[in-house]
């Protein structure tokens, strides 16, 4: 795939282009500082300088609530409708880990059956990385393999050069989009290129001491060899808040509900958490999962197994490190996987 | 892209009440296309709505053949159930289905029938019944052993009498605690197998019923000389979407809901080992 150029005064440009063509989503600064993934209007809202948003992409591509179906009823008769809705959207400067977390979405809501209402949203959506330059306080996405530099899985990855964007191309709507602006951009130089490794290189060396023994967790989970007494310490800890479900760029648990509204009314989905005491219930009151250390064990089975990364298509963690910000305790996907090594 | 979460609209064209807590509902699509399409295996499950509380799974609990609707048999327990329990001849739910695996029939013929039930898990048990009995001589015996809590926790009754009394099928009851009318078995289903008197290596179980009824039934089949390939059982877990998207129904590395809810002893031990 090609590689071109972005000199620093057209990025403005470009992305008031990418403005009029689409919403676009970037990251945006609140008054607090924290970085979220907003709707911008302007070129001077996008945050290029941020390290991490405090909320990965999935909302814009499965909402946390969202109406799935309208009924209505006409004469006492029953009319279901479905309500799907889709938007042209340019997720711009999003970083590496969340657009990996897409592509464990695109499993989950791909497959031989599709979620029609998820793919409304992606088949709509154009992924422009930005490659991080330093590591975050929490990050992980070298264990995670979804960062700092990406290698696939976006539409263009833009890194921030001395004087400009070095722009990669990595899917024909990336190709398509580089081609509608061509005017703005220049191939790219070897010594671009030569600059670019050198940041990955120095980006990499940026991790700091938050880690997460992926590989290890895997093979043990996948094996079924983790003791029991790893998922009761792990629940003494956990809180069941289910922070670390909501905040992960891949956790895509939900549940259907429905509701009247005047002569008629809707079923919606909304998230769920499998960290929930009641997530497995059933009417019956029978509960799979009724004790904490299940609710765990599941959790992180789902996540890091190897029977569930052939599903789809790879592991479901990207070590963005939202889960061991959020975590109020100390049974995030860092202090999970160190629990499961040592054993 | 058709859209899997849409539902068919369908009529309730009966509902016989079962037991105190228990009905059957028969279900008819309104659009005829819409039964077409729907061509269930026993053992298949579908997603009922009722509009306004909820959506919940149910087992077919009717055979397809010579028929143009079907039966959900549901017990009173939570919320969409008790709105179901609400309704009557005419109301109208939503449908999604059929869906999920089923039980194999072709690939077990020639060999002797057996069916364990217990309490409301005779429902998706009951199909399969209806089929095996229907092409009764690919099979060399077929048995049905159904037990519930007490007489008045059996379910299809009038069946199960006529089930007694029809030839080339034995059927034997048995309940848990009796009451003064309660002549027959007094026991737990597992009790049952004692009756069993044919060769288990030429046989396959169908084995449904409370998640401890199972495990029990189970070893003591295994015990018998059966087969884990030959114990046969479908399991069911809170399915909200029933198509492998919500992730309530996992269970180890399988989808009740894709991947099942039929699933061979042999498959179940390999889910159990990795989520006891």
């Amino acid at each position: 795939m090609s590689s071109y150029f972005l000199p620093r005064d057209r990025v403005d440009e470009l992305v008031a282009r990418l403005l009029q063509s689409a919403e676009v989503i970037a990251p945006k600064r609140v008054e607090t500082g924290d970085v979220f993934y907003s709707p911008v209007s302007s070129p001077a809202e996008v945050a290029w300088d941020y390290k991490t948003a405090v909320e990965p992409l999935k909302r814009f591509l499965f909402p946390q609530r969202e109406p799935i179906l309208q009924f209505s009823r006409e004469e006492g008769k029953l009319k279901v409708e479905a309500v799907l809705e889709g938007k042209e959207r340019i997720f711009l400067g999003v970083r590496g880990c969340d657009v990996t977390g897409v592509a464990v979405l695109d499993a989950m809501f791909g497959g031989e059956i599709e979620d029609p209402y998820y793919l409304a949203q992606r088949q709509r959506a154009t992924f422009i990385a930005l490659a991080c330059l330093e590591a975050d306080e929490h990050c992980f996405c070298v264990c995670g393999d979804a960062g700092p530099f990406l290698k696939n899985g976006y539409d263009q990855q833009w890194i921030p050069l001395a004087e400009g964007m070095l722009i990669e191309v990595g899917s024909e709507k990336g190709q398509a989009l580089a081609d509608a602006h061509q005017d703005l951009l220049s191939p790219a130089e070897p010594e671009q290129v030569a600059e670019k490794l050198q940041l990955a290189k120095k980006a990499e060396e940026s991790f700091g001491e938050f880690r997460s023994y992926i590989a290890a967790a895997m093979r043990r989970l996948t094996m079924a060899e983790t003791p029991d007494e790893v998922w009761e310490k792990l629940a003494d800890n956990c809180v069941e808040c289910g922070g670390c479900t909501f905040l992960c760029p891949t956790c895509s648990c939900f549940t259907v509900t429905s509701r009247e509204e005047g002569d008629g009314g809707m079923l919606e989905r909304q998230w769920d958490a499998c960290l929930y005491p009641c997530y497995a219930r059933e009417a019956s009151g029978h509960n799979p999962r009724g004790e904490h250390p299940q609710r765990l064990r599941a959790r992180f089975f789902h996540k890091l197994s190897h029977q569930w990364a052939q599903r789809n298509g790879r592991h479901a963690c990207v070590g963005c490190g939202r889960c061991v910000v959020g975590c109020q305790a100390w049974a995030h996907m860092s202090a999970a996987t160190e629990a499961i090594r040592r054993g | 892209m058709s859209n899997p979460y849409l539902p068919d609209i369908a009529t309730i064209q009966r509902v016989k009440q079962e037991t105190y807590d228990t009905t059957t509902f028969t279900l008819k699509f309104d659009d005829p296309g819409a039964w077409e399409k729907f061509r269930f295996q026993p053992g298949q499950f579908v997603e009922i709505s009722v509009f306004g509380a909820g959506e919940a799974p149910f087992c077919i609990s009717s055979s397809a053949h010579g028929r143009e609707d079907f039966d959900i048999t549901v017990r009173r327990l939570g919320r969409v159930t008790q709105a179901l329990h609400d309704m009557s001849e005419g109301d109208q739910v939503g449908v999604r289905g059929p869906l999920g695996n089923s039980f194999p029939l072709d690939e077990v013929a020639g060999k002797h029938i057996l069916f364990v039930g217990g309490g409301l898990g005779l429902a998706p048990l009951r199909p399969q019944i209806l089929d095996v009995y229907r092409q009764r001589d690919k099979f060399q015996s077929v048995t049905v052993l159904y037990g519930a809590r007490t007489p008045d926790d059996l379910i299809y009754r009038d069946e199960l009498e006529q089930w007694q009394n029809l030839e080339g099928m034995r059927c034997l009851l048995t309940v848990d605690v009796g009451n003064d009318q309660w002549t027959g078995n007094v026991g737990v289903v597992g009790s049952l197998l004692s009756e069993v008197k044919f060769d288990v290596s030429q046989a396959v179980v169908f084995v449904c019923g409370p998640p401890i009824m199972i495990r029990f039934v189970v070893r003591d089949l295994v015990a018998m000389g059966f087969g884990e390939d030959e114990i046969i059982s479908t399991l069911e877990r809170h399915m909200r979407c029933g198509i492998g998207k919500c992730n309530h129904c996992i269970h180890g590395d399988k989808y009740i809901c894709l991947d099942g809810p039929v699933f061979t002893f042999r498959q179940m031990k390999a889910m159990m080992e990795l989520e006891p």
